[in-house]
């Protein structure tokens, strides 16, 4: 338990700092921006403490949001995601897998697949959305959010086979 | 009794839930009160501490281009000295006629400047902010006008003891007033949130003419002194009010690779402030 705990502070505070201090950095044809560390939640096993996801998902958002100076929309756009993110694992995997499931690149490709696809195109919606209250341009908001959304998961899938195949070979 | 309490307990997880999104909405939506805390944004000491470091490290990447821009400021001031010098020459020839002027502005000074660095530059979508590494312990103080060494960046929105957050012209909650140089009609210069390169001059009378290459510079403001290069007209802009005229202009200051900026202490900005306030009152 207390291991689990630390491994998941670490992915949090790395995850934190990758988000901030490179990838926020990276803007492709300026339309594109990779928000990888919702990766975090995605990860989390199926039956963790729903406080515990949904308090981390919050605390993820705001500390990203004091980073970046956007007041409150990475922490509530992360909430809701973390909300709805069992429900989301119950759609897409069958519920006989075992206790401690971690979604996986390596357990079930394509549920995952679709199960990524779900989490950060909500997430990347409910971002850009919660941004154009302010600031209304609809065709650049869509635009934004499909390119974002498909090199957020292009990362994911990556940085997913990467620590399979660092695990594995140990 | 004990298990209805369990039961809630375990389900009232979704109540939380929907507590920690409406404080974030909250949050959304009193952006400006947000926004001037110190603590929840980027001038709190850890993130830019954090900020700090890695824009160290990155500032070597940008050496070569800094050094190129600084190498033509330079060779600029030296061309300038020159012509002031054989001007000045030529001045003292009959120097009995201005002894009675020298001396005045440079004991009168209105404005200084505070050389920072750019330790963060955070661009999210449209809400785009800069973090700086001079704060109020060094005279840096909110609304102060920030200037790099092509053109203007924007204003000092929040201050910490060693940092403070600037909201730059690329924000579309900035709104700076600026005319074309060679007229005295002013707009309003706004950023359209999609290019960090260009922005548009709004708000100009219908019958306001440019030619591409035009320079735009600030005209009244209470935080710019007057006359700074905002940018150069590229080309007509889009309006949605058929009354006024609207040009694009590219941005004089490249915020990709902001480096190094300059922070204009106003000296008589209190007093003109305060004066104004004051008419203002009824």
């Amino acid at each position: 338990m207390k291991i689990s705990l630390l491994h998941d502070i670490i992915w949090f505070v790395g995850l934190i700092l990758l988000q901030t201090l490179v990838l926020n950095r990276i803007s492709v044809f300026g339309v594109a921006v990779p928000i990888l560390y919702i990766y975090f939640l995605i990860k989390l096993p199926r039956n963790s403490n729903l406080f515990y996801v949904v308090i981390s998902g919050f605390l993820m958002g705001l500390i990203i949001d004091i980073f970046l100076n956007t007041p409150g929309m990475n922490a509530a756009a992360t909430t809701i995601v973390a909300t709805l993110r069992k429900p989301l694992i119950d759609v897409f995997f069958s519920k006989v897998e075992y206790e401690d499931f971690v979604p996986s690149i390596y357990t079930g490709t394509g549920a995952f697949l679709r199960y990524i696809v779900v989490m950060v195109l909500l997430h990347q919606t409910l971002l850009f959305f919660i941004e154009s209250f302010t600031f209304f341009n609809l065709t650049s908001t869509f635009i934004h959010i499909a390119a974002s959304s498909v090199l957020t998961l292009i990362l994911i899938v990556a940085l997913d086979s990467l620590m399979y195949r660092r695990t594995s070979g140990i | 009794m004990r298990n209805l309490i369990n039961f809630i307990i375990r389900n009232s997880w979704w109540l939380l839930a929907v507590l920690l999104i409406v404080f974030s909405f909250y949050l959304v939506f009193t952006q400006n009160s947000y926004q001037r805390s110190v603590y929840l944004s980027s001038a709190n000491r850890v993130s830019a501490e954090l900020y700090r470091i890695s824009g160290k490290l990155t500032s070597y990447f940008y050496m070569q281009k800094n050094n190129e821009e600084l190498l033509a400021q330079n060779a600029k001031l030296q061309n300038e000295l020159q012509a002031l010098k054989s001007y000045l020459n030529d001045l003292a020839l009959d120097s009995i006629q201005t002894q009675s002027f020298v001396g005045d502005s440079v004991s009168d000074m209105r404005f200084r400047f505070i050389p920072a660095n750019v330790v963060n530059v955070s661009f999210f979508g449209s809400n785009n902010y800069i973090t700086l590494d001079k704060g109020l312990q060094e005279g840096v103080k909110a609304d102060m006008g920030v200037v790099s060494q092509n053109g203007i960046v924007g204003v000092i929105l929040a201050a910490s003891d060693h940092f403070s957050v600037v909201i730059p012209i690329v924000n579309p909650k900035f709104r700076l007033s600026a005319k074309l140089k060679h007229s005295e009609n002013s707009g309003s210069v706004v950023w359209d949130g999609k290019d960090l390169h260009y922005a548009q001059l709004e708000q100009l009378p219908k019958h306001e003419v440019f030619h591409e290459g035009d320079t735009v510079v600030t005209s009244f403001s209470r935080i710019f002194p007057k006359d700074m290069i905002v940018g150069y007209v590229v080309g007509q802009g889009k309006t949605n009010d058929d009354n006024f005229n609207a040009f694009k202009i590219r941005l004089a200051t490249d915020f990709y690779t902001l480096q190094h900026v300059l922070i204009i202490d106003d000296t008589y900005y209190e007093e003109e402030y305060s004066l104004e306030k004051s008419v203002e009152q009824p």
